[in-house]
């Protein structure tokens, strides 16, 4: 069974400084910064892909072995989906 | 200059009125102590120390209730400090705890907490021909969509004696009776029309000296600490966070943010505020 990840702006505001998505969580007021990969990835979160596509995405605009960035492009929405920004449907 | 841009400096001249008058103990039933204030959306109380009192209330000026004895020097202190910053927030500015310079039609911002030694950089600026914009307090009207605009500074310039000494300014009268500063005048002047804000330093303490920008997250977690200046302005507006986080955004992505890193030596200042002279210069040759 595959998990479609969908962003949960009711959860968090967001703002892009030059290269870098920061995020607010909005119950907290704890700030997350984005830089780089994670930014690209956050922005693939689009509520059709899953994370198998995900990865597929990021490997094509990377150019690496899906393979290769899995177990961190995983991890990070893991880490989303702890902090509530993301929700698996 | 545009009209919409003076709109807010004289909308402050008008709110800054100020006569002599009796004034209430405090804002609603709880009376204001000595050395506190009370604020609301539409009225600023303050009780100095020495006992005067100071009342704002928008569309009305300022009133003040002088106690006798009372150093006029430090009501002025309080009126173009506490009061001023007050009445700007309730009519809808932002204040900044920043000095300024004026750069070809902008404004570049110096910011840090008090004794960081924003005012001893402004006047070393003005001793290399940067005319001053303001001084501690910053002003910025964000009701343009397009560009955030600067009030200049209504405070004159105030150095320490060891910031006298660095900068070679020439001292003037002692700005208030408890202080340890004297008023100063900036050598290269000083800029007194609205401005756009286009770079904001952060001054830090370290070495070597070096001027960094500064990462998108840490500007807007850096914008939100900005000591006592944004405090009248939460109290006044009670923006939830998202409205705080959004205001905080336009500024971090508006304008240019950097830190400006140096030790804290008085035999390397010339040579470290250099530097900053010459960033501001190539800074103001790549503006549009």
């Amino acid at each position: 069974m595959t998990i479609r990840w969908t962003k949960r702006p009711d959860r968090y505001i967001e703002t892009t400084i030059d290269d870098e998505t920061v995020l607010m969580d909005l119950d907290s007021g704890n700030f997350f910064s984005l830089t780089d990969t994670a930014a690209a990835l956050w922005r693939l979160i689009d509520g059709a892909r899953d994370g198998d596509a995900i990865i597929a995405a990021a490997s094509a605009e990377y150019n690496c072995e899906a393979a290769a960035i899995a177990g961190d492009v995983r991890a990070f929405l893991d880490q989303m989906a702890e902090a509530g920004f993301i929700a698996g449907a | 200059m545009d009209k919409d841009v003076t709109a807010a400096v004289t909308m402050m001249q008008r709110e800054m009125r100020v006569r002599d008058g009796a004034v209430a103990v405090g804002l609603g039933e709880n009376p204001v102590e000595r050395g506190r204030y009370s604020i609301s959306s539409d009225e600023f109380l303050m009780h100095l120390s020495g006992g005067t009192r100071m009342y704002y209330r928008k569309g009305e000026g300022v009133t003040i209730d002088r106690m006798p004895g009372e150093d006029p020097r430090d009501i002025d202190l309080f009126l173009n400090g506490s009061v001023y910053a007050a009445a700007a927030c309730i009519n809808g500015l932002y204040p900044m705890h920043a000095s300024a310079v004026a750069v070809n039609g902008h404004v570049h911002a110096f910011t840090g907490p008090s004794g960081a030694g924003k005012s001893t950089l402004i006047a070393e600026l003005g001793r290399r021909g940067f005319p001053m914009f303001c001084d501690d307090t910053m002003l910025i009207d964000m009701s343009r969509p397009d560009q955030l605009i600067c009030l200049p500074g209504h405070k004159r310039l105030k150095l320490t004696p060891d910031a006298l000494a660095m900068t070679g300014a020439t001292a003037q009268e002692q700005v208030a009776s408890m202080i340890d500063k004297r008023f100063a005048e900036p050598a290269a002047g000083v800029h007194a029309s609205p401005l756009p804000l286009a770079g904001l330093m952060f001054l830090e303490e370290g070495d070597p000296a070096r001027i960094e920008p500064m990462p998108g997250g840490e500007r807007i977690l850096r914008l939100q600490d900005d000591h006592y200046t944004t405090e009248f302005f939460e109290f006044v507006h009670r923006p939830n966070r998202a409205e705080r986080f959004r205001q905080l955004a336009r500024l971090a992505q508006g304008i240019s943010i950097s830190r400006f890193v140096r030790p804290r030596d008085s035999r390397r200042f010339a040579d470290d505020a250099a530097i900053v002279a010459e960033h501001l210069q190539s800074a103001s040759g790549n503006l549009p």
